[in-house]
């Protein structure tokens, strides 16, 4: 491996779905000659892409894990993710950034700023990521780059400048016009691996002037001699060069590039612009925490010198056992040395150290600061941070969403069900957002995450990855419990009728508040001994756990004690428990309890036709329409839409619209559920209870 | 529970209590949370809290140079009437939805501080689906267009806008024929409509006087407001329309863009 850290970019590639990241992916690894053939998408030949390598990505035409993939231009190495754009898997998007240095957005120059990349570039800006923008598909039908370039200005708030203009548009895009050196690109031979630099066609020269005069007068913003050299009128191709990348490494400008990946088109000057306008690992600021010095942030130095501190950012299951991607930050990781895993202490050795390229590897020897490969054989769950002996940092947190939506599984048989707990124990630690648990009162295996799709998606890899086969129940939304007023409650819990007696009394009121459960202690006097406070505290935590309206957790609720009465025999840990949860019960029915439900933010872009089809639909699904969002041909509708009604939302927008709209969904908030709609879960759960008994 | 009327729309004092005479305390803290907004909205000025400023079919405008605060200004208005729990159709010909909600998130944020509310969170959620935005590219829009996009709305009974504010619609010479469709429709659908106005350099507004740029067409407006920043204050002054006694003694807040009562 090179030593080089300047010349190392970690550079992920976000956008959209169907943006077209996958297809652009291809084309990078074909041009820096990682692969040989190019395979696309949803590919005629039934190869598919190479970043796609799960069978149900190419099935799906979908991303779904990020594989990260090296390659080399221009003597500079350069690190891919290949991330998801469907917002179920964020998690996966959020993960890619936290290791990388810079992003290259993709975005179709027909579809321009779509929902998902605002949601991609909100997490972008959360890890302070520098990014490119790249205008793919120009070869579509309505085409229109520099309206992207204005959204980007417009909805994303970027300082974008063109850094190309295309030289025809839709079935006539040729080739762009580079408008730092002023001279046009065309891309030939049959995979466009063939450049021929010409002369700007004379039609283009005032267009690219005027826009040249643009990119300068944002350059020179970052640069006083470059605006020097601009008032004299010569400017020196690397003087703009080094302006733009200080604009785009301090976020405050994004050059945006263009071109036709699907085509060939373009996708060489964005290599060129990823080496030029991208940190090198040197140039990104990493923080640890100090666990050893009261979490206290140390800044990392990518000097390969020091002591290593790394973070697993990716598990994968392979052929040969678990596979763990890693970035070190600092110091260097090599074949045969012990590593300390900080979250869990236990020190390991490191065996075969590989590069990874899609589902291909080589064997390499060591990992130095700024790079990023894979491990074999570390037992560890992603997001873990790995020291060398003798520190104990641990790399910042990682922004983790609770799940929303939950379903309960059964295996088949015997086998699967041996198959399906091995599935879902490397899910589990290889997704945070993926959560197990199994329901005392049933039996059942449930599986909570993101979305529909997300639980979906893991369904189908059991089957196919680990020949489990499981059966679903209904999809089961993540409700919650709270109260609206105040109540009082005063509960004595009194066994005394042979053997050792239980007594305990707690009194107090319980009210509404902001954050899940707070719990004072108002006693004064002793009326319930100070050794006995936690108990009570213990008690209306664990009837924190199932609320009494459908069993689902509680929250908002602040508890107040102020009096009690213990006995000097009696009064014991688990008497103060029971008085604690009687009390809970007690004032829960006082206090008007009511069912929060979660509300995603649905956004739907669809042609402006069926606007009112689909602002329908949303409606039907007890949906509030924020808005409506006109953009000439398209429109974008925003909505808040309870969970529970988004259950094949996909399948009935596909019918109404001709499969011509398409949506995106996030969690948003917790919100009550109305009074009817919760009679009748209350009356589900009862009967459910019933069953059970 | 059988409410015997909605808050705002005459006695709040029994909105929350039903016929067997029980008091409920979320609905009465609620109810009261929003009357004290309402009493303390200084919006009041344009328009005694029975009277509305513009009635239906009736057209109002805020004018005034870009960046002082129409905007806000507007934001508030629609506040004051969604807190009646009126709906109100925001459609925005210049800014994307996201923008316009944090434009009203910011708004109501500010106005709870000023009054140190606590448990906004709630009260928010109940105005919230009195609310709809809707916006056009400048160039694409149409007064067709709109109607069209209104009827989705209302056939459906998605939503029936009892306001409607219009910002970002330039005004100018060719302006008379679009504001004449719009006051076909707004008497129509039976709203009043707020514009946001923005003035040249050359237009100084004074109170009760009509800016010259705009004199041509203020026979089709009852009440035109002018915002003009004098000395770090942002002064609210009638050009136009009923004007009350005290209404010089309003103007904006320059940190906050709320409306504010002059001590």
């Amino acid at each position: 491996m090179k030593r080089d850290p300047q010349k190392v970019r970690n550079i992920g590639i976000s956008a959209h779905i169907d943006a077209g990241k996958t297809t652009l992916t291809e084309r990078i690894l074909y041009y820096t000659d990682r692969i040989h053939a190019i395979h696309d998408v949803k590919g005629k030949d039934g190869v598919g892409a190479t970043m796609d390598f799960m069978e149900l990505e190419k099935e799906r035409g979908i991303t779904i894990t990020s594989a990260a993939t090296y390659c080399e231009w221009n003597d500079h190495e350069i690190n891919i993710i290949d991330t998801p754009g469907h917002v179920d898997f964020t998690i996966e998007v959020e993960r890619a950034l936290r290791v990388l240095d810079g992003g290259v957005l993709v975005l179709c120059s027909v579809g321009g700023v779509q929902s998902q990349s605002i949601t991609v570039d909100r997490q972008m800006a959360r890890y302070k990521v520098p990014c490119i923008a790249f205008v793919n598909k120009c070869d579509r039908s309505g085409a229109n780059p520099f309206r992207v370039v204005e959204q980007l200005r417009d909805k994303l708030h970027h300082n974008a400048v063109a850094m190309q203009i295309p030289i025809g548009l839709e079935n006539d895009f040729q080739g762009v016009v580079d408008l730092v050196t002023m001279k046009a690109v065309y891309f030939d031979g049959p995979q466009g691996e063939k450049l021929r630099i010409e002369d700007i066609p004379s039609e283009l020269i005032e267009e690219a002037e005027k826009r040249r005069e643009e990119l300068i007068d944002a350059a020179s913003m970052f640069s006083e001699e470059l605006m020097e050299a601009a008032l004299e009128g010569e400017i020196p191709e690397q003087l703009l060069i080094d302006a733009i990348r200080i604009g785009t490494l301090k976020r405050e400008l994004t050059p945006v590039f263009m071109g036709s990946a699907y085509k060939n088109k373009g996708v060489q000057p964005l290599l060129d612009a990823v080496t030029w306008y991208l940190p090198h690992p040197g140039e990104v600021e990493n923080i640890a925490l100090d666990l050893d010095n009261d979490e206290k942030e140390v800044v990392l130095s990518p000097d390969p010198e020091k002591p290593l501190v790394s973070l697993a950012f990716k598990l994968e299951e392979g052929r040969y056992g678990q596979l763990t991607y890693i970035r070190v930050y600092q110091g260097t990781l090599r074949k045969g040395d012990f590593i300390v895993n900080s979250r869990t202490g236990k020190k390991v050795k490191v065996g075969r150290v590989v590069r990874m390229h899609a589902n291909q590897m080589e064997d390499i020897e060591e990992i130095p600061a700024g790079y990023i490969g894979a491990l074999f054989g570390i037992d560890c769950a992603s997001g873990d941070t790995f020291t060398a002996p003798g520190i104990r940092y641990s790399m910042t947190s990682m922004h983790v969403p609770d799940p929303v939506i939950s379903l309960a599984i059964v295996p088949e048989d015997n086998k699967s069900q041996q198959n399906m707990s091995k599935a879902l124990s490397r899910f589990a630690k290889e997704d945070p957002t993926f959560r197990i648990r199994v329901d005392h009162e049933t039996g059942d295996t449930i599986i909570s995450g993101m979305g529909e799709l997300h639980l979906e998606v893991y369904i189908e890899r059991m089957k196919r990855e680990y020949n489990a086969i499981v059966h679903t129940g209904a999809p089961q939304v993540a409700y919650r419990e709270t109260i609206t007023q105040k109540a009082d409650f005063n509960y004595t819990h009194k066994k005394q009728t042979g053997g050792a007696g239980q007594y305990g009394r707690v009194a107090g009121y319980m009210e509404p508040c902001e954050g899940e459960f707070e719990f004072v202690n108002k006693i004064v006097g002793g009326a319930i001994p100070t050794e006995f406070i936690s108990s009570v505290e213990k008690g209306f935590k664990s009837a924190l756990e199932k609320g009494q309206l459908l069993g689902f957790p509680v929250t908002g609720i602040r508890v107040v004690i102020n009096d009690g009465q213990a006995h000097s025999v009696d009064s014991s840990d688990t008497a103060f428990q029971a008085a604690a949860r009687g009390a809970f019960k007690e004032g829960f029915k006082k206090a008007k309890p009511a069912i929060l439900e979660p509300i995603m933010k649905v956004a739907v872009e669809t042609p402006s036709e069926f606007q009112g089809a689909v602002m329908g639909t949303l409606n039907q699904r007890r949906g509030m329409i924020l808005g409506a969002q006109d953009e000439g041909d398209a429109c974008v509708i925003e909505a808040e839409v309870p969970l529970s009604e988004m259950f094949g939302y996909s399948t009935d927008l596909r019918s109404i619209t001709q499969g011509k709209a398409q949506f995106t969904m996030e969690f948003s908030c917790y919100r009550q559920v109305p009074k009817a709609i919760a009679e009748e879960l209350i009356k589900k759960a009862q009967e459910k209870k019933k069953k059970a008994a | 529970m059988n409410k015997t009327e909605t808050f705002g729309a005459g006695d709040a004092s029994r909105s929350f209590v039903d016929k067997d005479n029980v008091i409920y305390l979320r609905e009465r803290s609620m109810a009261m949370l929003k009357k004290d907004l309402i009493l303390r909205n200084p919006l009041r000025i344009l328009g005694n809290q029975e009277k509305e400023p513009i009635k239906e079919g009736e057209f109002g405008a805020v004018l005034a140079k870009a960046g002082v605060g129409k905007t806000a200004f507007l934001v508030q208005l629609a506040l004051s009437n969604l807190l009646k729990e009126k709906n109100v159709l925001h459609v925005s010909l210049t800014q994307p939805v996201r923008k316009v909600c944090l434009w009203y998130e910011e708004v109501f944020h500010n106005i709870a501080n000023e009054y140190n509310l606590k448990n906004t969170s709630e009260l928010w959620d109940t105005i919230l689906p009195h609310r709809f935005i809707m916006t056009f590219n400048v160039d694409d829009f149409s007064v067709a267009k709109l109607e069209e996009r209104l009827n989705d709305l209302t056939e459906q009974g998605i939503f029936f806008p009892q306001l409607v504010i219009i910002d970002g619609l330039p005004i100018n010479d060719e302006s008379r024929e679009p504001l004449a469709e719009l006051k076909i429709l707004a008497r129509e659908m039976g709203f009043p409509i707020w514009f946001a106005i923005t003035v040249g350099p050359e237009d100084g507004l004074e109170p009760a006087i009509v800016p010259a740029s705009i004199e041509s067409l203020s026979n089709l407006f009852e009440i035109l407001i002018g915002l003009k920043a004098i000395k770090g204050k942002i002064n609210v002054m009638v050009l136009k329309g009923d004007r009350r006694d005290d209404a010089e003694d309003v103007f904006l807040d320059p940190s906050t863009l709320l409306i504010k009562n002059r001590e």
